[in-house]
């Protein structure tokens, strides 16, 4: 009459298994894109909110316009940290967003930086119009934010069309900063909390934020993560009082 | 012309060559079946492989020494070489594989070694225009020669020149090898498995096998041993 | 097709005659030294010569970028005297030689290695020395399956990316290159756009690399 008093000691073992294995059913993986320049201050999160929440973080850092691209061609990821707005609304306008979970989270600034070992060093930004200043570094300037920061602060500026010409594009901002720090550039413009980090570079002027345009990172949960609740915990974690104090400490600036 | 191989060794794949000998006479006939180490030999005394072991001279020039691993190159040891092949140069014609090697005449006595004179001798100069591919067998075997001598060598080898010739072109040939002893006074080591031959011309014969003397004779003894 | 798409392809074609022309004497020569028979330190050159084949073509790019950066070895001497290469289209010319440079060389190499030695070996007898060897025998012998080397070199260095992209970066006008500007537009999410510089790439590489089909020698010697 009873058939499960005949379930021998065996199959009970096979069937209780998932639950032994490790701690990995009550901790989840998350995948966190984030633009590039957020590199250090991100790395340093996740380390605490690992600790704290048990729920690991799998950190995809790139350009703005690379990682939304990727989150177009479907790539699995929870949460999105863009450097710039328009990213987050290509795919809000995509339906890919979980509704109510975009805000704003950091702004920033942008700074003129020189290698270490400059001797020429431009006071403002109409200084690199100066024949010595032959190549300028600047995230690829229609996609990547800091590099459309940089382009619109430039053209604010009217330095535009003079300085145009001797722009060499690379693929994120940290790839600018590299540019910098290698020499092989006389200038670049990058966030400040970028420069921060540079070993081999110093900042020469910073651009006032009158001339710049509104520099906002925003953050969302995305319609693809397969852990939504955890991915919103992550989130609001984010906007929270300790994060915001570690951003800080990196050089970013509270939303504005 | 004195050619002293001492305790000369070359290892080849299956055997190795191992000679202690002089040679001296005008024409030198080295005989032996296919594979006896006739051709590396040949390819030793001309300077295009070094001796394992062993000492080449040849008059008072040090050819090889692999003790002390002295090796005098090709280029400079003015030994001529006619290959079984012939190796005439595809892209060139007559006249420029002839004029090759061609060396100012040292002296007086060597004036007669202008092309047009050894053409003469050799009997190719309505062939000096063409392509040295057109050429029939025979005419490509003086075509060779020629060229050789042109270079003004102090010996002359020659490998199987005559192999693929028919008995009747054979026979044409003999006269120009006998001018080349007689007009231009050059030393020859004939190489060949086919004892005939080296009764037409040669003075002495050394037999190989395996890479080994087998014995030294006059020529006319190979024939009566076959 | 934009005038800018036109002048992406003029560039690519004139960078890579330039560099191939650039690596021919040097390639051609190491490709003869590499067909004679042993000689010692000779698997070290070959294996030298091979290695852009073999290391990912951005570690190559790499390593240009640090030997011939303002702060490279090389770099440093050649700004002294007034020349960058680096984000220049100079630097396009390298990065496409370097990586043209072992095919240029094994192609040449084994059109040598066909040429019957008895040759070389019978002109060293009559005299020749070795550089008139290589000019008057083996390159002339030799030539065709060389001309393939060449054309293959520069099928090799129009298609050349990832080298490039570290070392010259895609500066519009200036370093862009078909393969530049195919990933470009592939970033900037413009497929589309892509797609005539893909069409023209293939084309040219297509009938690049016919020709050099139809060139080869036929089995059997000269």
């Amino acid at each position: 009459m009873d058939h499960s008093q005949k379930v021998d000691v065996k199959t009970k073992v096979l069937l209780l298994l998932p639950f032994f294995l490790g701690a990995s059913l009550s901790a989840e993986e998350l995948t966190v894109h984030a633009a590039a320049s957020l590199t250090d201050a991100m790395k340093e999160i996740a380390a605490v909110y690992e600790k704290e929440s048990g729920d690991k973080l799998q950190l995809n850092l790139g350009a703005s316009s690379m990682l939304a691209r990727q989150i177009e061609e479907g790539a699995p990821a929870d949460v999105f940290l863009s450097a710039d707005e328009a990213k987050m609304d290509a795919l809000e306008k995509k339906g890919l967003l979980v509704a109510g979970t975009r805000r704003s989270l950091l702004s920033n600034t942008l700074v003129i930086i020189v290698p270490a070992n400059a001797k020429l060093l431009p006071e403002r930004a109409a200084d690199l119009a100066k024949p010595e200043f032959k190549r300028l570094a600047l995230a690829e300037t229609q996609t990547v934010p800091a590099g459309i920061y940089a382009r619109e602060s430039l053209q604010r500026l009217g330095l535009w069309e003079k300085l145009k010409d001797r722009v060499v594009p690379t693929e994120n901002v940290r790839a600018t900063l590299a540019a910098v720090e290698s020499g092989n550039v006389d200038a670049g413009i990058v966030y400040r909390t970028d420069a921060l980090m540079a070993k081999k570079a110093k900042v020469a002027a910073e651009i006032p934020a009158a001339d710049t345009p509104k520099i906002s990172y925003p953050l969302a949960v995305l319609q693809s993560s397969r852990e939504p609740e955890r991915a919103r915990k992550l989130a609001d974690y984010l906007a929270s009082p300790p994060a915001q104090k570690i951003f800080a400490k990196f050089g970013f600036l509270p939303a504005n | 012309m004195n050619l002293r191989l001492e305790e000369v060794r070359l290892v080849l794949g299956a055997f190795t060559l191992e000679l202690d000998l002089t040679l001296e006479r005008a024409v030198t006939g080295i005989f032996g079946p296919s594979g006896s180490g006739k051709t590396s030999l040949l390819d030793l005394i001309a300077g295009l492989r070094k001796p394992t072991a062993g000492r080449l001279q040849l008059d008072d020039d040090l050819l090889a020494d692999a003790k002390s691993r002295t090796h005098l190159r090709a280029r400079r040891r003015r030994i001529g070489y006619v290959p079984q092949d012939l190796a005439l140069f595809p892209h060139l014609n007559v006249r420029a594989n002839l004029g090759y090697g061609y060396r100012a005449p040292l002296t007086d006595d060597h004036a007669h070694f202008s092309l047009d004179h050894v053409a003469e001798v050799m009997e190719i100069e309505p062939l000096l225009e063409r392509d040295v591919l057109a050429l029939s067998g025979g005419e490509q075997q003086r075509v060779a020669l020629a060229r050789a001598v042109l270079s003004q060598p102090r010996l002359l080898l020659l490998d199987e020149p005559m192999s693929s010739l028919d008995s009747k072109l054979k026979r044409r040939l003999i006269p120009f090898l006998h001018r080349i002893r007689g007009e231009f006074h050059i030393p020859l080591i004939y190489v060949t498995h086919d004892a005939a031959e080296l009764v037409a011309l040669c003075d002495e014969v050394t037999v190989l096998d395996h890479g080994k003397l087998v014995e030294r004779c006059a020529p006319e003894k190979l024939l009566t041993d076959v | 097709m934009s005038a800018e798409t036109w002048q992406i392809v003029f560039f690519t074609i004139k960078v890579s005659l330039l560099g191939t022309l650039l690596i021919l004497p040097l390639g051609v020569a190491v490709a003869w030294l590499l067909a004679l028979r042993e000689w010692k330190g000779k698997a070290l050159l070959e294996t030298a010569v091979m290695l852009p084949l073999f290391v990912p073509p951005v570690a190559t790019g790499l390593i240009l970028l640090m030997l011939f950066g303002r702060n490279g070895a090389f770099g440093s001497a050649l700004d002294r005297i007034g020349i960058d290469v680096v984000f220049t289209w100079r630097a396009v010319v390298l990065a496409s030689a370097v990586m043209a440079f072992p095919l240029l060389v094994r192609t040449a190499q084994a059109a040598f290695q066909e040429v019957n030695p008895r040759f070389a070996d019978i002109a060293r007898t009559l005299g020749a020395s070795e550089w008139r060897v290589f000019a008057t025998i083996s390159l002339p012998l030799a030539f065709r399956g060389v001309v393939v080397g060449a054309v293959l070199a520069f099928a090799r260095a129009m298609g050349e990316f990832g080298a490039t992209a570290i070392v010259a970066g895609m500066i519009p006008g200036k370093t862009m290159t078909i393969s530049l500007a195919i990933y470009q537009n592939i970033q900037l999410g413009q497929d589309a756009a892509a797609l005539p510089l893909l069409l023209i790439s293939i084309a040219i590489v297509f009938l690049t690399v016919l020709c050099g089909q139809m060139l080869l020698p036929r089995k059997g010697r000269r």
